[in-house]
Formats: structure tokens, sequence, C-alpha cells
């Protein structure tokens, strides 16, 4: 089956690519919110996350601690090889769509 | 880096309390949000914020996953493995009959708190299937009237006839108007049999909208003539036999009625109860009723009900604003009373809210909020006693739970074994509570004013919602213990630590038995109370003789032919007349007129002879009795000390020959003054009254006897009666007899409290018992080392006991003054001449107590002193 995550799912792994070494929590909210233009909450995004690492697109670890988060460590993500594949299908999937409906959806008045 | 500011540390408390320490990564990105936030925000507002982050976090999937995840071992079962219930079961029931004593005790506890509670789940459940049987159940409503007169306002059952009237005539949209009159109720007649029926008038269309069907007769015509009625299959059989009654003739209260129908049996679970149907034209075309008058009363409440039928889709609202416009121009030229007007559905009539004139058994919320309240205040009791023996023998469980948790045994599991293995206490004892509730059904039916609408028999559904409720029990019971064993750490369990010594850790246990024996000795006081004020009521000098007084019904026999008659009996001394019983039901009053003064006054009154004060032996303080001139008698008043008082009359002589108005106009003259007497039940003070003569209002013969014999002159009396009133009954009953009636209320109120104060002290007792024993064998080793080194077996009882004895000595503190408070201001003054409470019932209600209380601790600490020190320190 092709498309298996959501959309805000997709999101969050395509953050955590483009964030690469530097893929953690706050960085991945303060990421989404700044492109997407609109404001998540923490538990909503750690939730997400959290399914994403159930399904075996997301694996993680904890860092070194760090002074300024109180000595607590910061857990870093990294998209698994089979999220890359999700994330490929869900480009092809969509690149289809889009040559497709090429005329229909042509912004040219 | 410091900051200076941190975030908000209860929400940090909370979210670290939650989350253990597995998620120190979430916790540092809300810190790290937090500072973020700071650069950019007001203080508060960061705060804020963080706090709805904790939120957010708590309460998501993220933390919930890594919570299960690090709280379970990877071959963890999470879900319940019937095995493990089957296991649960099993270790319960071992471990049930291995400690017996406590099993008993707890069983007992259990069985006695849930007994009254039966009671009351049999009752509700009764209830809560009241006129359900109607088919139209959901479309019925009742009118009723909320009537305010010059002294209160009442809501009421009934609604006057005009009403009905209105809604029949002049509105639509309602389907049927129905009228109900209650006061077809009259010894019926047929041949020379006679019984009393009890029933209503209504009209033709009654059997229609109500749900009492007929085994014989035609719906449709059954009452729609005059002068039909029809009658429950059981007052057919009682008048009839196996006669066919259709057809016949019966007589009911001077009119003669045709059968045309006979009802089955209405059930009790029905608001209305009667025997009797009559259709309502022949209230109509009656002598009685001057329908011209009644049907237009919008101010005549009395025993007339109105019930409506209203279509599918209806509005109440609506009906009741027409019904309140209407009348209201109506009741605004009327100066005494106004009223308005509400629907009730039927549905809410019983149980329902306190009305006045209920045409059947209402239960109104308020008393049976009472019920439920004192259920529950022998209930909880029971369940905390469980708790806290369960509780306290915690270190006899303690290895087994350490190595349920050891093997993998979740919190929930643990939590649900003690959860089960409370209800297979609570349903042995729920066999013990029924069998209790058996014994005393009967009584508690026999207390209830409603009999009549009540069943307590038991069937599949009551049963059905005591094993609800017994599981109920068990879960309230045991969640205490069972969150307690739940919480325990393995290394806690295992090191088996003495969790509790006694009653060193927690005052709760103590705050236990403290409220539960206050309690107790609240009821026993309740007890002594009322008998003593019983007692008082009896040997209260009433003013007036009662000894060898026979009241005789008078019912239609002429007094003077009576008297005549029995005037010839050898054991009757003197006979005289009158219109009430002195000293037991309500006298009626009059509001009579001062001759100058336009205000007019309360005055009680009873109609008698001339030879009433005499018979009574009440004493004359001036002027004189009534005379055998019957003429004069009418003109002429005796009244008492406190009339004198109310009229501002000094002197008892100076009253005679002063004159009075009378409500319709007469004047009245007072002729003598008698001594204060209670004319009334020792509830209400004396008031003013007077004595007048009117023959036709005398109701009773009051005849006093001069025999030893009772037995012989009653049966003289019996045949002398047959002579002057042929077949009418014989009543007579002794003044005495009379007058101990009145006070019988007090009795069902012995009765009432005796029953919960003994419930509540064998609670308390056994709660106390469950507690010293386990004191006891905790200290087994103490009192040996003790007795070894020379204590003698009485310091070491009082060592023992000590503790016990404290605890109810600050029960009876606390209940003393309380429960004196509520009997002395609150319950005692219910009467107006009432005994105060005094001294030496607090002493008996108190050493009742202790009595019970000290039996309790001392039946195990003597024998605990007692024992051989060598038995029990040998194995040390």
């Amino acid at each position: 089956m092709k498309g298996f995550i959501g959309e805000f799912e997709e999101l969050v792994l395509l953050t955590i690519a483009s964030l690469a070494e530097d893929a953690y929590g706050v960085a991945i909210k303060e990421s989404i919110e700044k492109r997407a233009d609109r404001s998540i909450s923490i538990g909503a995004l750690h939730s997400t996350i959290t399914r994403l690492e159930e399904k075996g697109y997301l694996k993680s670890w904890l860092g070194e601690p760090t002074q300024e988060r109180g000595g607590r460590r910061k857990r870093y993500f990294e998209v698994t090889h089979q999220g890359k594949i999700e994330l490929h299908n869900m480009k092809a999937l969509r690149d289809e769509l889009w040559k497709l409906s090429k005329a229909t959806l042509s912004l040219a008045k | 880096m410091k900051h200076s500011i941190k975030p908000p540390r209860l929400a940090d408390r909370i979210f670290t309390w939650y989350c253990d320490t597995t998620m120190e990564d979430l916790h540092g990105d809300l810190e790290e949000l937090f500072y973020h936030d700071l650069e950019y925000m007001s203080v508060r507002r960061a705060k804020l914020k963080y706090w709805q982050r904790v939120a957010s976090l708590l309460f998501s999937y993220a933390v919930k996953k890594r919570k299960q995840k690090a709280a379970h071992h990877h071959y963890a079962f999470t879900s319940f493995h019937p095995a493990m219930l089957k296991n649960y079961f099993l270790i319960g029931i071992r471990s049930l009959s291995k400690h017996r004593f406590f099993t008993i005790v707890n069983v007992l506890g259990l069985a006695v708190g849930m007994s009254i509670s039966l009671l009351l789940i049999a009752f509700m459940s009764f209830l809560w299937r009241y006129d359900t049987f109607h088919v139209n159940k959901d479309r019925m409503y009742r009118v009723i009237s909320v009537v305010t007169d010059k002294q209160r306002t009442d809501p009421l059952a009934t609604a006057p006839v005009a009403v009905a009237q209105k809604l029949g005539e002049e509105y639509t949209g309602i389907e049927e108007v129905i009228r109900i009159n209650s006061t077809l109720t009259a010894e019926a007649s047929y041949k020379d049999k006679e019984i009393p029926l009890e029933g209503y008038y209504v009209d033709s269309n009654f059997l229609q909208v109500f749900t009492f069907p007929l085994l014989k007769g035609n719906i449709a015509t059954v009452l729609s003539k005059p002068n039909s009625i029809i009658l429950t299959e059981a007052a057919a059989s009682k008048m009839f036999n196996t006669e066919d009654p259709i057809g016949k003739v019966i007589t009911m209260g001077e009119q003669d009625f045709e059968i045309t129908g006979i009802l089955k049996n209405i059930p009790k679970n029905s608001h209305m109860q009667f025997e009797v149907l009559a259709s309502y034209q022949t209230l109509l075309q009656s002598t009685k009723f001057n329908s011209a008058q009644s049907t237009d009363s919008w101010v005549d409440f009395r025993k007339s009900y109105i019930y409506l039928l209203l279509p599918a889709y209806h509005n109440t609202d609506a009906i009741e604003a027409y019904l309140n416009k209407v009348s209201a121009p109506i009741y605004a030229k009327e100066k005494n009373l106004s009223a308005t007007f509400e629907l009730q559905a039927l549905n809410d009539i019983a149980p329902g809210r306190d009305l006045r004139y209920s045409i059947g058994p209402a239960w109104d919320y308020a008393s049976l909020s009472i019920f439920i309240f004192l259920t529950i205040l022998i209930l909880l009791p029971a369940c905390f006693n469980y708790a806290n023996i369960s509780i306290s023998r915690a270190l006899k469980r303690m290895k087994e739970i350490g190595l349920r948790k050891v093997m993998g045994g979740q919190r929930d599991q643990i939590f649900l074994q003690f959860i089960m293995e409370t209800v297979i206490i609570t349903m042995i004892a729920l066999v013990f509570a029924y069998y209790i509730f058996t014994l005393v059904r009967s009584e508690f039916l026999s207390m209830l004013a409603d009999r009549v609408g009540m069943d307590l028999s038991t069937d599949f559904y009551t049963i059905a919602y005591f094993i609800l409720f017994a599981l109920f029990v068990g879960l309230v019971a045991g969640i205490i213990p069972a969150l307690y064993f739940a919480r325990l750490t393995p290394i806690q369990a295992l090191k088996t630590k003495p969790v509790s010594k006694g009653f060193s850790r927690i005052s709760f246990r103590k705050f236990l038995i403290v409220s539960q024996f206050a309690l107790s000795l609240g009821f026993i006081m309740g007890v002594v109370v009322v008998l003593n004020q019983y007692r008082h009521s009896l040997n209260h000098d009433f003013g007036f003789d009662q000894e060898n007084i026979l009241d005789v019904e008078l019912q239609s026999a002429n007094p003077q032919i009576l008297r005549n008659e029995f005037a010839k009996l050898v054991s009757v001394q003197s006979i005289s007349m009158s219109s009430h019983i002195a000293g037991t039901g309500a006298s009626e009053s009059i509001w009579l007129k001062d001759l100058h003064v336009t205000d007019s006054t309360e005055v009680y009154q009873m109609f008698v002879d001339e030879r009433y004060i005499s018979n009574l032996n009440l004493s004359l303080l001036a002027g004189n009795n009534f005379t055998e001139d019957i003429a004069q008698n009418k003109k002429h008043a005796i009244v008492n000390e406190e009339f004198l008082k109310t009229f501002g009359i000094k002197d008892p002589a100076h009253a005679i020959g002063q004159s009075y108005v009378l409500p319709g106009g007469d004047e009245i003259t007072v002729s003598g003054v008698v001594k204060n007497f209670h004319y009334m039940p020792l509830r209400y003070p004396i008031k003013s009254f007077f004595f007048r003569y009117d023959s036709s209002r005398f109701q009773y013969a009051n005849i006093k006897m001069i025999t030893t014999d009772v037995f012989t002159s009653i049966t003289e009396m019996e045949s002398a009666w047959k002579m002057i009133a042929g077949e009418e009954k014989f009543t007579a009953q002794f003044f005495d007899d009379e007058i101990k009636e009145t006070y019988a209320f007090y009795f069902v109120m012995v009765k009432m409290c005796g029953f919960l104060g003994l419930l509540a002290i064998t609670i308390s007792c056994l709660g106390l018992l469950g507690m010293v024993v386990f004191t006891v064998e905790n200290r087994v080793k103490e009192v040996g080392v003790r007795k070894v080194m020379g204590a003698s077996t009485t310091s070491i009882i009082v060592i023992l006991s000590k503790d016990f004895m404290k605890l109810m000595s600050i029960a009876a503190l606390i209940a003393i003054p309380l429960a004196y408070l509520f009997f002395d201001q609150v319950f005692v003054r219910m009467q107006y001449y009432h005994v105060p409470v005094g001294i030496l019932e607090i002493v008996i209600s108190l050493s009742l107590m202790f009595l019970l209380g000290l039996a309790t601790i001392f039946s195990q600490t003597i024998r605990a002193a007692r024992a051989n020190p060598v038995d029990t320190l040998k194995c040390e």
C-alpha cells in the first residue's frame, strides 16, 4: 500500500530529514512552525514522532547532556531506510497525480 | 547557563511525578522552549505556555506509550488472563478460609451493614416501577395547585373542578380530561352484608386513559350512566363470594348503585389505590353535591383531582400558562386565597414532591432522602471496617504480594486480586444480609404509613439489583486495601518491614472507631430518650380521669335513648356525651369575636353534655355547669383558664356572664370556668378552649364503669346496643387505651432507633473486635516478656485495653453534646409538654455503650494476658 503516512507525519519526516544532524524536539517544532506558518503543540508533535517510530520510519538516540536544558539530554531523530522509501512512495504518488492533473491545476487564466 | 527565572515549579513537579525519569528529553524540550519564549514574551505568558505544554504532553500518545514501555517487561501480559482470574479466586478462597476468624468478623459486619441497604434497594426498585403499567404513561399529567391562603402556601395534589371544565371546553389540544372525586368511601351494603369500601367517582373516560383492565363489562359504557359502579375482583369476592355481581344493586352512602363491571385488582405499584369506581354522573346528580356551585368552583380544592391525557406532541408549559392566565382574574376577586396551577407528569407523582391531599401512596422525596442517608450511615462504617481490618493485617500478605510483583505482577493485577477477594466476601455477606432482610421486612412494612402501595417481595430484578449492589460494596470496601497493596514496591513487600503497628500510623482508624461509637451512642440515646418521652406522656397529668371510662361511638344511635338503655346496666356508673375524645386527635376550632372588638380569636371547642365535667373529674373554678335545660344550654359556654388569659380577664368569677359572638352571628355567654386540661395531645400547647352544648354534635358516649369484670359488662352493653342501633357495629374503646394509642408513634420510633442502633453497635463492636484481636496478636511477644518480668495479669489487661478505652471515651465526649443538642433542642421539642433530656438518659446510654465495647475489648485482652509466657516465647 502506498501513502501509509498522513500529511502531518510526512511533514515531520521531511523536516527531520532537512534538519539532518540537528533534528531534536524543539528544533523540529520551530522549523515546522516557521516554514508551514502554523503553531503546533509539543504533545501533538511528540505523539506523531512516537507513532512514526513505531512504524519504523524513524530511529532515535539520546545525545550528550546539555547545559542549557538543565543538564538534560536531547533526543535526536533520523529517518530510517524504510522511512525514506515511504517518503519516495509518497512523492511518486503525488508526482503522478500532478502530472495527470496538469491542465486542470494550471493557475493561468 | 544560569537563569533567574525558572519554569513554574508545580507544573514541573507534576511532569516529573507523572513521567518518571525516562522522559528527560521531553522535559528538556519543555525547558528549552520556555527560555525561548522568555526572550519575546512576558514571564507570565511564558509560564502559562509552559503549563499548556505540560498538559498537552501529559495527555499525549507519546507519554502514554513511553510509560507503557517503561513499565512493562517485554513478555508481560497487558490484558487479564482468565487463568489469572481463576488463580485470584482460588487464592482468595484459601486465604479467607485460613483466617477464619477475620473472615467471620468481616462477613458479619458487612452483612449487618448491607441488610438495611437491601431494604432500601427492594424499596427503591419497587418505587421505580410505580405507575409504569399505564400504556399512556408518557402522555398523562395531573393538574396540581399551589394554594396561598392567609397562613401559608401549600402545594396540593388536588385542583378545583372548574379547572377541568375550562380545559375540557375551552382549550384545544388535550385529548382527555378526567375528573376524579375521592369522596366515595363508605360502608357498602348488599342484603345483610356490610363492608367498608374505598373508591372514587370518575369520568366515563377513566378506563380508556388509565390502564386498569376490566374483567367483565364494556369499557366504553361501564361508567357512562349515573349510579353505575364497578368493583375490583377482590372487593367483589368480599361482597358476593361466588355470586355473579354484574347487575346487582349495592347501597353506598345512602345511594344505590348498579354494578356494571369488574376490574382486575389494582396493582400495588399504583399511586391510586381503590376498590370501587362510580360514575361521575352520580355525583353530579346527587343531593349532597350541589352541582351548580361545585362544578364552577375555583376555591374548593378538597378531594377533587384532575388528570389529563395529552397528544403525543404536547406542550405542558402552554397549558400551565393558559390555566394561570384564566384563573388569575378569578382569584384576584377572592380575598382569602389564591392559587396557581402546574402539570405534574404521571411518572413524577410517586416518588415525587411532597403534596398535601395526595390521592394515594406518594413517597415524597424528603423522607426518601432520610432513608437513603440512614442507609449510608450504616453501610459506610461497615465498609470502612473491612478496609481497616484488611490493611491492619497487611503484614500477613506482604510476602505473597512481593513475590507476585517480582514475577511480573502489574499494579492493576494486584489491585484486581484484592478487589476480587473483597467481592467474594461481600457475596457471602449478601447471603446473610438477605436473611436479615427477610427477618425485618414485614416489621419494616408495618412501620410504613402507606403500606398498601408497597411490596418488598423479591423478584428477578431485585435479586439482580442485590447482586449488583454486593459487587458495588465489594468495590467500595475493597478499594482502599487494594490500592494500598497495589502500591507496595517489591522491596518493601519482601523485606516485610512492619508497615504499621497498632495505632501508631494511621489516625484514620482511630477516627473510624471514634465515629462509629459516636454514631452508636447517638442511636442508643435515641431509644432511651424516646422511651422516656413515651413514659412521660402516659404518666403526664392530663387534668382529667382516664381510668374505667369506655368511649362508645354513637354512630346513628340517639344519645338520649342510649343513655336510658345503658343507665339500666349495673356496671355503668354515669354516662356523658361528647363530640371529641379529649387528649387524642385534633380538636376543631372556630373564630370567636369579642362583643366590642372587631378582631376574632381562634378558640378550640368541644360539644359535651352536663355530665361530662363530673364524669372526667374536671374541676370547675367558677360559675355553673350546663343544666338540664337544653334550650338554655345552647347559649352557654364553659371556658378554660387560657381563654380568660387570651381575653384579658383576671378573675374567673368576672368571666361569668361575658358574651361573645360566634362566626354565625349568634351570641354565647360564659356560664362557667374550668381548670386547664389537655383537650389535645401533649404535642400541642393548651390554648383558648370552651365547651358548648349541642346534642346533634355528640359522637361519643363516655361511660364510666364500676366493675371488675370488664368482659361481662361489655357483653351486656353489646346486647343493649343491639336493641338501640340494630345493625350497626358496637365500637367501643377504653379511654386510657385511646390515649396510649395517640403516642404509639413513639413506639415506631423506638423500634426504628433500636434496629438502627443494633446495626450500628454491632458493626462498631465487630470493627473494634477486629482491631483488638490484631493488636493483641501483634503484641503477644511483648506480653510474654512483660509477664516473665513480673507484670500482673491486671496490669497487662490495662496496657492492652488502654488505647481502645481512650478512643471510646473520645467517642462519648463527641457524641454526648451533639446527641444532647439534637434530642433536647430538636427532637423532644416536637412535643410541647415534653420532658427534657436528663443526666439519667445520658448515663444509661453511656453505660450501655461502654458495657458492649468493654466486653468486646476484654474478651480478647484477658485471654492474651492470661496466656502462659512459655507458649508465646518458646519459639523465639
